[in-house]
């Protein structure tokens, strides 16, 4: 590449840097925000009780109606190893859909590329149909 | 149930194993969860869970280094996603033995699929109207090259379909499935094999999302699994991916394929002989 062309971005191009580097810290946060919640509930676990088995269910309930008990649990003042297991859990499920939303927003005002912007809502509000299955 | 401190070291070694074959460590972890007397549809679950985690992780240093292609990759989500769903669907209706003998056989052509594809099989073709409407084109720098590679993919209106097959293999065993969607992407809409492998790994992270919603509400998501699991196959697939990375001896991979071959071939046996 020549010099010209390196310095010749175009302001698409150089918002089109950025957002790589969004969409790969949202990535990367996220995964490791969950495995270290993960971590924090078998440490947490593993003192109190000297064991690092969690013996309950999430049986029944999806995305939406798991984070909201759990955070009502949170609220309470309820905080225990297996909550922020669950929250692990629930962060990780949270990543890849936090993605999507920032391309979405990205190809709706950064780029004002209203096809991709389709697109991304169809992935988009799949994605919410499928956290909010019963 | 297992108990953590078996499980923990035995998902480092899938994740591990997983990586230097070039796979995820679904692949491994589900056959050996299911030796472990697991139920296969509990296995496909977390795995799918772990899948999020492994693919996610790598995806963002890959993106970071601007080689993904964020439009082919959301153009093609849009198929993965929906056939996740069906895919995480029908393993719910259905009874274990037929997901053992497609899990075989899906690992089984994985494996040959591995063996047989070679970097040099890329090449570019005239871009259709419909690939190009899509704008379905890019550049990438390529390190080993020196200079920046520019690609126009094509085929757009075949590959999309297949992309469903692959989510729906993905929904259905807990794979990422990956194997099958870099195959799509490098011979059907002929892109580069950088940017098919890491561009799949994105949308590897949203398809298993949309499965792992399925097996949450099914209930088939255990706590006491998944801490473990994930936990190991995220470090295990870590180490593997950096010692893949400095590998440069073909043989310790072919000992690594080798062995999914036997994970293969044992979960078709057990498929077919049925009483699991």
């Amino acid at each position: 590449m020549t010099e010209s062309g390196k310095t010749g971005a175009t302001g698409k191009q150089r918002l089109e840097f950025d957002m790589d580097l969004l969409v790969g810290y949202i990535l990367l946060i996220g995964v490791l925000l969950s495995l270290a919640l993960v971590l924090a509930a078998l440490i947490w676990k593993w003192m109190v009780t000297r064991t690092v088995e969690f013996d309950y269910t999430l049986s029944g309930m999806n995305f939406v109606q798991l984070l909201t008990s759990e955070l009502r649990l949170a609220a309470t003042g309820a905080l225990r190893p297996r909550l922020l297991l669950t929250l692990g859990i629930l962060m990780l499920m949270l990543t890849p859909f936090l993605r999507v939303f920032v391309s979405m927003v990205y190809f709706m005002f950064g780029l004002k590329n209203w096809k991709y912007t389709v697109f991304t809502a169809f992935v988009l509000v799949t994605l919410i149909y499928s956290l909010c299955l019963r | 149930m297992i108990s953590f401190q078996l499980l923990f070291p035995i998902s480092i070694l899938a994740g591990f194993v997983g990586a230097m074959a070039g796979m995820g460590g679904g692949v491994v972890i589900i056959p050996v969860l299911t030796l472990l007397g697991v139920d296969i549809k509990h296995a496909i679950a977390i795995s799918i869970l772990s899948v999020i985690a492994t693919s996610s992780g790598s995806a963002s240093a890959y993106v970071r280094d601007h080689i993904t292609n964020l439009k082919v990759g959301m153009f093609l989500e849009m198929f993965t996603i929906v056939g996740a769903l069906a895919g995480a669907k029908i393993t719910l209706a259905i009874s274990p033995r037929p997901l053992y003998i497609v899990f075989g056989l899906v690992l089984l052509s994985s494996w040959l699929a591995l063996l047989l594809t070679k970097n040099s099989m890329w090449h570019t073709g005239p871009q259709d109207a419909f690939t190009r409407w899509l704008e379905l084109e890019g550049s990438y720098p390529d390190q080993a090259l020196g200079e920046t590679v520019h690609y126009k993919a094509r085929r757009a209106y075949f590959g999309a379909p297949l992309m469903f097959g692959a989510g729906v293999i993905a929904g259905l065993l807990g794979i990422g499935a990956g194997a099958v969607k870099v195959l799509i992407h490098d011979l059907i809409m002929g892109l580069p094999p950088k940017v098919s492998t890491t561009t799949s790994n994105m949308i590897i992270g949203v398809t298993a999302l949309a499965g792992t919603s399925v097996y949450l509400v099914a209930g088939l998501i255990s706590p006491q699994l998944a801490a473990p699991v994930i936990l190991g196959i995220a470090t295990g697939a870590f180490l593997g991916t950096r010692m893949l990375v400095r590998m440069t001896n073909q043989a310790v991979r072919r000992f690594f394929l080798f062995i999914l071959m036997i994970l293969a071939v044992e979960m078709l046996i057990r498929g077919i002989r049925g009483g699991i």
